[in-house]
């Protein structure tokens, strides 16, 4: 059963069971995020993939909302980029979303309906 | 176009699997929701911002601690501090998961250490290491005010 929204965790086994990133990849991205970067526990890359699992989830969501608020059923950039703009902790993707997007295009989105 | 799917040639290549990500994606919404192409490259390449954010943190984390190597505990201080607290419980449940069931793996099956763990001692341990790291983490360090349910998005 799915519920869209909700995360069960992935001690249960969560909807389809847990997804693992895979961790070299993780741990390649890890050590070139910077020039001086130690080196990487192996459990680290662990802690990651569940990390990105969960940040995933939340830019979805946020995104998923702004598209509602559009009335659209498709996810599109657009939808991404706005939640970005919207949301204080994503500051650091900023650029990134807009990158390939003109700001002033994005419709506004009320910042107190993205609260969830 | 660079293909995106086939596993870095160069330094520059690195990053996350599309179809992991997809699944992800497709399963924080509804079945009959679809996701343009473009939002799936641009969530991707989010995600692997947000590991370069959190490894970069981490490492500095790492540095004041005067540590050689990036551990998970510098990890889950540096989503603290990043803004991503929320997720710092959900992160550790599956760290200790995976380590038992590695575990597990390695001892052929049975998880003994010296005596068998019922359920409820595995998860009072799990609670004990809960409690352990956090007062690691409030150590040095106010913890942030904690949201409440219907928080603003405002920092």
């Amino acid at each position: 059963m799915r519920q869209a929204g909700i995360y069960s965790g992935v001690v249960s086994g969560g909807r389809s069971g847990p997804h693992l990133l895979p961790l070299a990849r993780i741990k390649k991205i890890m050590k070139k995020s910077g020039d001086d970067v130690k080196m990487v526990s192996g459990e680290a890359p662990i802690v990651f993939s569940k990390a990105c699992e969960l940040f995933i989830e939340e830019l979805t969501q946020r995104s998923w909302t702004v598209a509602m608020q559009r009335k659209k059923k498709t996810l599109h950039k657009e939808d991404v980029a706005s939640a970005v703009l919207a949301t204080d902790i994503l500051d650091f993707l900023v650029n990134l979303v807009s990158d390939s997007n003109n700001p002033l295009d994005l419709a506004p989105v009320e910042r107190e309906t993205l609260v969830s | 176009m660079e293909p995106m799917d086939i596993v870095g040639k160069s330094k520059e290549d690195a990053s996350l699997p599309k179809a992991t990500m997809t699944k992800i994606i497709k399963e924080m919404l509804p079945p009959d929701v679809r996701v343009a192409r473009d939002a799936q490259d641009l969530l991707i390449e989010c995600c692997v911002e947000f590991i370069n954010l959190v490894s970069s943190e981490s490492n500095d984390v790492c540095s004041r601690e005067e540590k050689r190597t990036i551990a998970p505990e510098h990890v889950l201080k540096a989503l603290e501090v990043l803004g991503f607290g929320e997720y710092i419980e959900d992160v550790y449940a599956a760290y200790e998961q995976h380590k038992l069931e590695t575990m597990d793996s390695l001892k052929g099956g049975k998880w003994s250490n010296g005596a068998e763990m019922t359920e409820e001692e595995a998860l009072a341990e799990q609670q004990r290491m809960f409690a352990e790291a956090r007062a690691r983490m409030n150590g040095g360090v106010a913890p942030p005010k904690q949201p409440d349910p219907d928080q603003t998005i405002e920092s």
